[in-house]
């Protein structure tokens, strides 16, 4: 099966003197990446899913979004993504896990960024009971546009003269799509990018514009009807 | 509003994701576990080309786009409602010229619908919807359970973990898939929607494992949740199921794409 993830070694907490990160590990199966939070587990586990917390699904507070991003950025792992500053967080969110993990039970969180300068995923799950990065996977899948990268696809695609020079009077950004090439011809197949919709306000689509989000530029100005 | 519904003999929660709709999570019925997590991840559509003449038929020229069903494209307020003989949970979703009603509609008879209703124009006529639905099922606990399909007029066991579409074959009911837990004999039956096109990926459970924030590998690589198809034994152990639909735009939308799926042997 394609490789699609690089696992990380298990968490360690943050040190004072942050070191460099250490090389890439070669990459292996998503099968393998899935499981290395994984304890071995006893042979006859007991089926106590019944009895899980409801709570730990809860929408995060604000100060667990909080707390949850400083224990990653502050984890030395992550210290070059950390220093350069070239990242989007893209979503923070609940991870509940069944017991008898040894973090079931825990309040963890899942935050998934997008690290510009290395074009990778980060994808973490943070324990906020141990205050640790409890899992972090490096990768080069592409997570789904934050709020932040959707706004900048747009204002990237309005000004550009040839976007421009294709829209109608009321023609107005309608949506804005993750987007990825079908073949390496499409520059949009290993990079970065977003489609921005653009239609009248009955919702008739008009133009796509394809925006690379590595080079903040537009790749391809399509009528809507030739997409 | 409370999250917790306990209604038709269901006791279920439920939240609003970031990218993955409505998630119900810890659900019982009659008061014994059925389903750890379910959600709906993703939505990921396909454009082709028309044209008469084969020759000329230049495929799919651009990739598929998606784009989250989540906080930021809903529309409204989820809603909680009960019908005769059950309650639902339904919500809005727009993007721009994609419209989506998601609904989970809990049955007193063990029934659940998670459906996915799809319209809005799209940019042309020519594209196709693909909603992922991702359920973990826990019947009697999580581990002990095994998949099975329906083939060759009767259902078959499955070991490994794979990708099974449907081939029109079906028990009585209509049933094509299920997970049973061997221990108790109790059953989850999915019954796809005759249009639907649909699949099933049945893949093992591993402590730690999430849902992808995105329908997206690495460049070249396998999508999800094919990526994770690998081959690890089932039988016996805790199975993830990903029900995917592929829904071809027409003119007689809107189309209400997804499962029917049916608790069985937990007693009522």
């Amino acid at each position: 099966m394609a490789p699609s993830k690089k696992p990380v070694k298990a968490a360690k907490p943050a040190k004072s003197k942050p070191k460099p990160r250490a090389a890439p590990k070669p990459e292996v199966p998503a099968r393998a990446a899935k499981s290395a939070a994984a304890k071995p587990t006893p042979a006859k586990p007991a089926p106590d899913v019944a009895r899980a917390d409801a709570t730990l699904f809860d929408p995060l507070t604000p100060g667990e979004v909080a707390d949850a991003l400083r224990t990653l950025m502050e984890d030395r792992r992550l210290s070059s993504m950390a220093k350069v500053g070239r990242y989007r967080v893209i979503c923070t969110e609940p991870l509940v896990v069944k017991p008898p993990h040894w973090m079931a039970g825990h309040r963890l969180v899942r935050v998934v960024a997008y690290d510009y300068a290395a074009d990778r995923t980060v994808d973490a799950c943070v324990d906020l009971d141990a205050g640790v990065v409890a899992h972090l996977e490096l990768s080069k899948g592409q997570p789904m546009l934050s709020r932040d990268e959707e706004a900048l696809a747009v204002s990237i695609a309005m000004v550009d003269d040839r976007v421009r020079a294709k829209l109608a009077i009321g023609d107005t950004p309608q949506s804005t799509l993750h987007y990825w090439g079908r073949t390496t011809e499409d520059l949009a197949y290993a990079r970065r990018s977003a489609a921005v919709v653009f239609g009248r306000p009955d919702g008739h689509a008009s133009v796509v514009a394809v925006v690379d989000l590595l080079e903040n530029l537009v790749t391809q100005v399509v009528p809507a009807e030739r997409w | 509003m409370s999250n917790k519904i306990s209604e038709a003999n269901w006791t279920f929660h439920w939240r609003l994701t970031e990218s993955a709709g409505i998630m119900i999570y810890l659900a019982d019925f009659r008061g014994r576990r059925v389903l750890w997590e379910a959600s709906l991840p993703y939505v990921t559509i396909d454009h082709q080309h028309e044209t008469l003449d084969v020759g000329e038929d230049p495929g799919e020229v651009h990739g598929p786009w998606w784009v989250p069903l989540g906080t930021r494209t809903l529309e409204g307020p989820v809603r909680v409602q009960s019908f005769r003989g059950g309650v639902e949970l339904s919500a809005a979703f727009a993007a721009g010229p994609y419209h989506y009603t998601q609904l989970w509609r809990f049955h007193d008879d063990g029934r659940i619908s998670p459906w996915l209703t799809i319209y809005g124009p799209g940019v042309h006529d020519q594209h196709t919807y693909h909603p992922h639905w991702r359920f973990d099922f826990d019947l009697d606990g999580a581990r002990d359970d095994s998949f099975e399909r329906f083939e060759d007029n009767r259902w078959e066991r499955v070991e490994r973990e794979g990708w099974f579409p449907y081939s029109g074959e079906a028990d009585e009911h209509g049933n094509v898939w299920r997970q049973v837990d061997v221990a108790s004999g109790a059953a989850i039956n999915i019954r796809p929607h005759s249009w639907d096109d649909a699949e099933v990926f049945a893949i093992r459970y591993h402590d730690g494992e999430w849902a992808p924030y995105s329908p997206r590998s690495a460049a070249g690589s396998a999508t999800f949740p094919s990526a994770y198809v690998g081959d690890e034994p089932l039988d016996g152990d805790d199975v993830t199921l990903w029900y995917v639909a592929h829904v071809h735009f027409d003119q007689s939308f809107p189309y209400t794409a997804g499962p029917w799926i049916k608790v069985e042997g937990l007693g009522g």
